[in-house]
């Protein structure tokens, strides 16, 4: 059975402020380079604080900021790899540096530019009000934000009105 | 901009010493712990809408507000430190303190470019050096006023009218400045406290 989905929007029936904060979520990946400090960890951290402050706000919204979340955990992830074994290497001299060290420091850049490639396009696509799907992440997040599942109410949609009480309710909830 | 801080015809004494003797715990510890955190979002919003600024020639409206927002409430804070007000501030952006502080800033539809790159590799020099170089000085005076306020009122209940003018010119002038760095606006902070 398919799952139904909401509509989706186009460009002109979305707001400046919604295609703002929409690109506002990839411009996360900034968040190092504003505090000065060089940790894998600040992105994602500013990218989770982003995703719950402005998520509720449309589901344009909410979409962009979960998509530009889910796409920071890989690159967070060989981030630090490198972070953890340059330390072994430099700070702890544990090991040695060898070929695999560089093979993944080559690895590492390759995903990042990547990564910062694509955000870059999808930022300005999303200021734009044109969706750009991410490959896994974007399809997850239109799953879960645009399916008729999704139960988070949003500041831009009415809201059910609930009158009297609920006495009658579904077996299974 | 619009800066104010209400200059009351009667201040309290009791309020006064226990702002000076518990004010850091009960006041700045408690706001400036949560400030530095805020602060911290604060900067990395700052940051998005350089970025934003510089490529699109618009503010987002969202980080305009956060930032004004932010403002308001260190604004809350200084009132108290500097004895301007009397009160507690309320914590949190959407804090009001309307009876006593107030500050607007208007949002602006465009923000020159090429003046948001100046300010981002030159600001320190056009605007942080002259600006800085007076301000340490007009600070320093405030200092000292504030040090015989707080005896004026003490013994007498009132605060000074114009040595509450001159603080609040001062804490208006640094407003400026900082509004003026984080590419706000446009308009270059003239070197006076005046409204």
């Amino acid at each position: 059975m398919s799952i139904p989905y909401i509509s989706l929007p186009q460009p002109e029936e979305l707001t400046s402020r919604e295609k703002e904060d929409a690109m506002g979520a990839y411009l996360m990946m900034l968040a190092a380079f504003a505090v000065s400090l060089p940790l894998p960890i600040i992105n994602l951290i500013a990218a989770i604080i982003y995703f719950y402050i402005n998520r509720k706000k449309s589901r344009y919204i909410h979409f962009h900021c979960l998509q530009s979340l889910l796409s920071q955990l890989p690159t967070t992830l060989i981030n630090w790899g490198a972070l953890y074994w340059a330390l072994q290497i430099f700070f702890f001299e544990n090991v040695e540096v060898n070929d695999y060290f560089y093979a993944y420091l080559g690895f590492m850049i390759l995903a990042n530019l990547i990564y910062f490639t694509f955000s870059i396009v999808a930022a300005i696509r999303a200021r734009k009000g044109v969706f750009m799907y991410f490959i896994f992440f974007g399809s997850y997040a239109y799953n879960r934000v645009y399916s008729s599942k999704n139960i988070l109410f949003y500041d831009n949609e009415e809201q059910p009105e609930i009158t009297g009480q609920q006495l009658n309710k579904p077996p299974f909830e | 901009m619009k800066l104010t801080i209400t200059h009351q015809e009667r201040y309290s004494r009791s309020e006064l010493l226990l702002r000076s003797i518990f004010g850091v715990l009960y006041i700045t510890l408690p706001h400036a712990f949560l400030l530095l955190f805020v602060g911290l979002w604060g900067a990395i919003l700052s940051f998005v809408a350089f970025i934003t600024v510089v490529f699109t020639g618009e503010y987002p409206k969202s980080i305009f507000e956060f930032q004004v927002q932010l403002m308001r409430w260190k604004l809350r804070v200084n009132a108290r430190i500097y004895n301007l007000s009397d009160g507690y501030p309320a914590f949190g952006l959407l804090g009001t303190d309307d009876e006593y502080t107030h500050l607007e800033v208007p949002y602006p539809e465009q923000i020159s470019r090429s003046l948001v790159l100046l300010r981002f590799f030159f600001g320190v020099i056009f605007v942080g050096i002259p600006h800085g170089f007076v301000l340490y000085f007009r600070i320093l005076i405030g200092s000292f006023i504030s040090f015989f306020a707080w005896f004026a009122v003490l013994f007498t209940g009132e605060y000074p009218k114009s040595w509450h003018r001159f603080i609040v010119g001062t804490l208006r002038w640094q407003f400026r400045v900082g509004i003026y760095l984080a590419y706000l606006s446009d308009d270059y902070p003239p070197f006076t406290g005046e409204a």
